[in-house]
């Protein structure tokens, strides 16, 4: 009973979002605003009934209802109960359903938070968010939908259960913080559409939506980087980021949506840059659409997708229409769009912000191009050319230093022109230590891109210290204070500004750890018990071999000694061989999995990974990586978060 | 006048950066760019490619061979469809790889023999699989 619940209510939130549409047509043609309030209700409508599907299929996965196929297919009755909640994102078409469920609920935000506010975007902005409600609905209900039934001709004892790759935490929280991300840009799209059409392309959109782009990008931030450290922690290949097309579909609307970020700043200070933010997030809004696109209908190959199907030609159609209508509003507006005030000097702060604008828009080109180069060979010389992790690094490495430096020089740039007296003052301190590291690196025989990002390191640390510094001391040379209270009171007092250098500290701290990449080390050996093996300058004892069994695994563990030169223990590792539903008579359903051991420092990581055992002879093949100044990018991270939650939090006026 | 420098600034920096990408795209037999062709068996049969492809198929069932004397070594036959080519392979195999696995291996093509270094597993098939095991029977079995 309950399940036709779920099937009963999508099939109605796809009718009466043509309802709305219908009643929001009559509103925008007669202007009687009783037609208003109706629409709003009926889109209220349409997302409780979204909602209510998701907790519909929520409550069949917690049941172990195998009469539906979805919940047959991604969970199982010893699926633990944390697991067949996130069941629910796991497949193709439980994952629509979630994107569709946090769509409802921004939906639902801004319906209650605006009921009278912006009267005239907000029907508009109904418009467009019940238009992408309606996109997913139709797929929801004829494409993919979660509630249909498994096939009458089985009945399921047990399900299939969950993919034991996906059985960890951090696979709990990195999918939704994501989706929280991608979906949330929908709402600051509806926004410029609505002001768009009705021609009020002044800072008032920028305004409404500032603080929930910056929420938005903080999902996604976060969700980018959760995804890094799960592939850290339990892939099994040494590093956080490979190219691949899911991440790179991740990736590519976190950039335009940073240069979204930026750029919003000059349209409420300086009303410049109309046009750009509305192209910056029609595109990053179809970058959105475009990754569901990359991550569920199979198009590449990739470890994340594991399906393929028919959706692809629906979402392809829908991204290239979403750019189309915009384009077109955008060249029906393009006199409005026309901002008053142009750029004044090459040595601005706005130019800097356009700067660094164009730099996120060719990353995010160069990353586009490389993620779909494989498709366009193909289809243009018969042959696919698949494109890996070097090509990506290659192109953006030199980019992405530019960018940091450019991180650099923007905050020391004023609004308007900087004189050459405030240049010079502002430069000399960071441009001497820039080089000073610089030196140092080429002293001690570090060369090619590696020194040049530890010079901009240091040069962009400088800059945001002495930012901190300068406001801290004239602070107390007007009201006297400690160090600690001044630098207190001056954040919380420009909580945006600080917030903002506080990020670019955590994007700094990232950097350390990319460059730490050039300096890892790994090797692959096969190791006796009691034996020992040199990694670099450290040395492997295999010490120990143990034998367990747990609830749902069969586990070999071994201990490893990690002893530095000079003989003293620096930790031991625990990495496992586990074999999943062992007890399975069928062999084929037992599946290998290697649990990694790592040992994280500040200054290296010590990663082992138990990949074979031979039980006779009782060799255990190891694989070793040293990374160093990984855990830089796990604090980069950590501070990029607190940054933005320091700019986010209301200012008492 | 600022605006003009700043106009030529901008542009220039995206001409720069626009023919960066175009150039590493087109060289990409220098080495470490990571492009390379993505080739059918049949296609590298017939042409006997001997640069760096990735090749896709699936594992032969029981063709795996492991090395009795280091369990890193391992030999088995890639197929797709009729045509299969036999693979060597030293290292870690993914935690999938077993008979039938749908993979992705990239090297080179020498003397009727593949040399892989990179083996990647596609998919958890039996993630999306039939759900015919022997957890669940037909009705009409009953």
């Amino acid at each position: 009973m309950i399940p036709i619940i779920g099937g009963v209510s999508l099939s109605l939130a796809l009718g009466f979002s043509f309802i709305s549409f219908m009643i929001l047509f009559l509103f925008f043609r007669t202007g009687d605003y009783r037609f208003y309030i109706a629409g709003w209700r009926s889109v209220l409508v349409v997302s409780c009934l979204s909602i209510i599907a998701t907790f519909v299929l929520l409550n069949e996965l917690i049941q172990s209802n195998f009469d539906i196929d979805y919940v047959a297919h991604y969970s199982s009755l010893q699926t633990p109960l944390i697991y067949k909640i996130t069941a629910l994102w796991a497949g193709q078409s439980g994952s629509l359903l979630f994107w569709l469920f946090i769509l409802s609920i921004y939906c639902l935000i801004v319906l209650l938070q605006n009921r009278n506010k912006y009267t005239e975007l907000m029907p508009w902005v109904i418009l467009v968010l019940v238009s992408i409600q309606f996109f997913f609905l139709i797929i929801t209900n004829f494409v993919a939908n979660p509630f249909s039934p498994t096939d009458a001709n089985f009945i399921v004892a047990n399900g299939n259960g969950l993919n034991p790759l996906l059985q960890n935490l951090t696979m709990a929280i990195h999918p939704p913080t994501l989706y929280l991300g991608y979906v949330g840009f929908s709402v600051p799209f509806a926004f410029a559409i609505a002001a768009l059409v009705t021609g009020d392309t002044s800072p008032l959109w920028i305004r409404s939506i500032r603080r929930w782009t910056l929420v938005v990008w903080l999902f996604q931030s976060a969700g980018v980087i959760l995804g890094g450290w799960w592939a850290y922690q339990e892939l099994g290949w040494g590093g956080y980021w490979a190219w691949d097309p899911v991440e790179n579909a991740s990736f590519m609307p976190w950039l335009t949506g940073t240069a979204f970020l930026h750029s919003i700043i000059i349209q409420e200070k300086k009303d410049m840059l109309r046009i750009w933010n509305i192209v910056l997030i029609v595109l990053t809004f179809s970058l959105c659409i475009f990754g569901t696109f990359l991550t569920r209908s199979g198009v590449m190959s990739s470890v994340h997708s594991f399906t393929a199907s028919n959706l692809g030609p629906l979402f392809l159609g829908y991204v290239f229409f979403i750019l189309f209508s915009s384009i077109g509003l955008i060249l029906y507006r393009r006199s409005d769009l026309r901002s008053e005030r142009r750029i004044e000097s090459f040595t601005s702060r706005e130019s800097g912000f356009l700067f660094n604008n164009v730099i996120f828009v060719i990353i995010c080109f160069a990353v586009f191009w490389g993620t779909i180069f494989p498709v366009i060979s193909e289809a243009v010389t018969g042959t696919k050319i698949t494109v890996g992790p070097p090509f990506f690094n290659m192109v953006n490495i030199p980019i992405g230093l530019f960018l940091l430096f450019m991180t650099g020089v923007g905050p020391m740039l004023v609004w308007r022109r900087t004189s050459k007296k405030a240049f010079v003052r502002n430069f000399s301190v960071p441009i001497a230590i820039g080089l000073v590291s610089l030196l140092g690196g080429l002293i001690i025989g570090i060369k090619g891109y590696v020194v040049i990002s530890i010079a901009l390191i240091g040069f962009v640390m400088a800059v945001l210290l002495e930012e901190f510094i300068r406001g801290i001391k004239s602070r107390r040379r007007v009201k006297n204070e400690t160090v600690i209270t001044a630098l207190v009171s001056m954040v919380a007092k420009n909580r945006s500004r600080y917030g903002g250098y506080i990020v670019h500290l955590g994007i700094v701290f990232m950097f350390v750890g990319f460059t730490g990449r050039a300096f890892n080390q790994e090797l692959e050996f096969p190791i006796k018990k009691g034996q020992s093996q040199k990694v670099g300058s450290y040395e492997i004892q295999f010490i120990s071999l143990k034998e367990l069994e747990r609830q749902n695994h069969f586990a070999w563990v071994a201990g490893l000694n990690v002893f530095n030169e000079q003989k003293e223990i620096i930790t031991q590792l625990f990495p496992e061989k586990r074999i999943y539903f062992h007890r399975d008579p069928n062999p084929d359903r037992r599946q290998p999995h290697s649990e990694l051991s790592i040992f994280s420092t500040i200054l290296k990581d010590f990663y082992s990974i138990f990949s074979g055992i031979d039980i006779e002879e009782e060799i255990a093949y190891i694989k070793i990586m040293i990374n160093p100044l990984v855990w830089w990018v796990w604090l980069g991270g950590w501070v990029l978060v607190a940054g933005t939650l320091i700019s986010l939090w209301p200012q008492k006026e | 006048m600022a605006r003009k420098k700043f106009i030529i600034t901008i542009t220039g920096v995206s001409l720069i950066t626009i023919s960066w990408i175009i150039y590493v795209t087109l060289n990409p037999m220098q080495s470490g760019t990571g492009m390379m062709k993505f080739l059918s068996l049949s296609e590298l049969k017939a042409t006997q490619e001997s640069s760096r492809v990735r090749l896709g198929g699936k594992v032969e069932p029981g063709s795996i061979i492991i090395s009795d004397a280091d369990l890193l070594d391992a030999s088995f036959e890639l197929s797709q469809g009729e045509v299969s080519i036999p693979v060597v392979f030293y290292g870690t195999r993914p935690d999938l790889f077993k008979d039938d696995a749908e993979i992705i291996v990239e090297g080179k093509y020498l003397s009727g023999m593949f040399n892989a270094d990179q083996l990647q597993v596609k998919c958890a098939s039996r993630y999306e699989g039939d759900l015919i095991d022997e957890s669940s029977y037909r009705i009409d079995e009953l």
